[in-house]
């Protein structure tokens, strides 16, 4: 069953300045992705809290993908390093949790790479389908 | 290892020697309260109410970190304060200065290895049979029955970071103190008090027994934490009986937050917002975000979390949430091979990062 599961819910935590850019350029090139994604624009990826991506989980998204400018290229300079903390930080509470980890991916895509935009949303999503539905989606008492 | 030496005195003594020969301006311990069952946190500033006081009353009512960095945040005291402190708390008030939430100028840390503490609605000063089953298992290095599940379970019960370390493990209650002076501070302390540092004494093998009966007990206690959490229906069958009233975390002494993020108005929704869920679930218990409120505080504090117990001993319905914490607590700090409390010149891990590291955690 789980290769069907065509309503899969990705929150995707986007930074502004690169990886949300790319997501425009792949937009703008006319590139198709799947559509299983929900983008929240953040300024930085350092401003996405292990707190958001917990929630995206327990709320029942299927995937949470956190997409930040390359290590070296924030354009705040440092933020994406603290974020790299953050997720890791989040993946492993959420993996103490037994909330899969595998649930959240961190990918960091320039501005300039609209392509890359659409191969990791794609990867990302055919990952997400074939681990099925999170549990947790259907959880009434979380 | 440092030096101990038999200070030939007993508590009474040196409760007193504080005060005429360090000169302290304070003592802060633990106390008998006036109902004689139950004993608290106290700040004694002359010798006369020494008599109540209890400093190793296996109990914790509060953290005492939190109240170290309630008299020390403003501004460090002008004159000096010993403070006796539990290794746990000692080593939340340093995760404290971290947050500047403490600070440790004119405080004299004294501190012991602990041999736990039971969980504070089930002793009484009264409880002579406990108490006494309790300091037989103290004089030899034993975990006593009924101590708290975290105490059993703790591995660094040593007070390290103390100016004054008193060995208590393997040692009989009616002796003379034996005292080990770790730091600077601790140094110039054993000279006021004209100790004969001659007089040295042997560290017991009974610190090393109690600390291998801990870690099969930690070993035990992870893996039945790791056991019980278990993806969505763990925690809800963990979680279902919390009643959201966030008492863990207003014990906590990490959590030092005066408006606790977990209170906001961002955990205030618009009934459209619980339409929205509904109408995914088909139904909702309320008040929501019960199990985001404790995954959410371990992503806070979990790096911090010294595993003192205090959240689990005022749960009104008996979760588990300190062997969680300690438990999903140490897998986050392993991560950044961190351990809380160790050093006050740790950086705290979120706010550090290196330029190359944690890539298992990209892609
Ligand atoms: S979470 Fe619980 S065990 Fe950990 S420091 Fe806070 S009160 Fe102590
Ligand atoms: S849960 Fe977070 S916001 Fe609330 S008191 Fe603890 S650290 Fe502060
Ligand atoms: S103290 Fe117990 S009931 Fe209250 S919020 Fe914490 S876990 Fe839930």
């Amino acid at each position: 069953m789980a290769n069907n599961e065509t309503d899969i819910k990705i929150v995707a935590f986007l930074c502004n300045w690169c990886t949300f850019t790319a997501a425009d350029l792949a937009g703008t090139s006319r590139l198709k992705y799947a559509p299983n994604i929900r983008i929240v624009k953040v300024m930085c990826s350092s401003r996405i809290e292990p707190v958001f991506i917990l929630k995206a989980l327990l709320d029942g998204a299927d995937g949470v993908l956190i997409g930040g400018c390359a290590p070296g290229d924030c354009h705040y300079s440092k933020g994406n390093f603290y974020a790299r903390r953050k997720i890791a930080l989040a993946k492993t509470l959420a993996e103490s949790a037994g909330l899969d980890s595998d649930r959240i991916r961190l990918s960091w895509i320039p501005a300039s790479e609209g392509p890359k935009f659409a191969h990791v949303v794609n990867e990302f999503t055919e990952h997400i389908k074939n681990l099925g539905y999170n549990p947790a989606r259907r959880e009434v008492y979380i | 290892m440092e030096t101990m030496i038999d200070s030939r005195m007993i508590m009474t003594d040196f409760l007193a020697a504080l005060f005429d020969k360090l000169d302290v301006a304070a003592v802060a311990a633990m106390s008998k309260l006036p109902s004689g069952e139950k004993a608290a946190y106290t700040l004694f500033t002359d010798k006369s109410g020494l008599k109540e006081c209890v400093p190793f009353f296996p109990a914790m009512p509060a953290n005492a970190a939190r109240a170290i960095s309630k008299l020390t945040r403003e501004e460090a005291p002008s004159k000096t304060v010993a403070v006796f402190l539990r290794p746990c708390e000692l080593r939340a008030l340093t995760e404290l200065i971290k947050i500047k939430q403490a600070s440790l100028d004119n405080l004299l840390i004294i501190s012991y290895d602990c041999s736990g503490v039971f969980p504070f609605q089930k002793i009484n000063l009264s409880d002579e049979t406990k108490l006494n089953a309790y300091q037989d298992a103290v004089s030899t290095g034993k975990n006593s029955e009924g101590i708290r599940p975290v105490c059993a379970a703790c591995t660094r019960f040593t007070p390290r970071g103390a100016d004054i370390a008193i060995s208590i493990v393997g040692r009989s209650a009616d002796q003379p103190l034996v005292l080990s002076f770790p730091s600077e501070k601790g140094q110039t302390a054993a000279k006021q008090l004209g100790l004969d540092v001659s007089k040295t004494v042997e560290a017991s093998p009974a610190v090393e027994s109690l600390a291998r009966e801990r870690k099969t007990a930690e070993e035990a206690l992870t893996e039945q934490v790791n056991e019980s959490l278990s993806g969505a229906q763990g925690l809800v069958n963990i979680f279902d009986r919390c009643i959201s009233c966030h008492a863990c975390s207003y014990v906590c002494p990490i959590c030092y937050c005066k408006n606790c993020y977990f209170d906001s108005q961002t955990f205030e929704y618009f009934p459209e917002s619980y339409f929205t869920r509904m109408t995914a679930k088909g139904t909702l218990r309320m008040p929501v975000d019960r199990v985001l409120f404790h995954l959410g505080r371990l992503s806070h504090m979990g790096i911090s979390c010294v595993a003192c117990g205090m959240c689990e001993d005022v749960c009104p319905v008996n979760i588990p949430v300190s062997q969680i914490f300690k438990t999903a607590g140490s897998k986050a700090q392993a991560v950044f091979d961190y351990i809380p409390g160790e050093n006050s010149d740790d950086p705290l891990p979120l706010l550090a990062y290196a330029e190359n590291e944690l890539e298992e955690f990209e892609d």
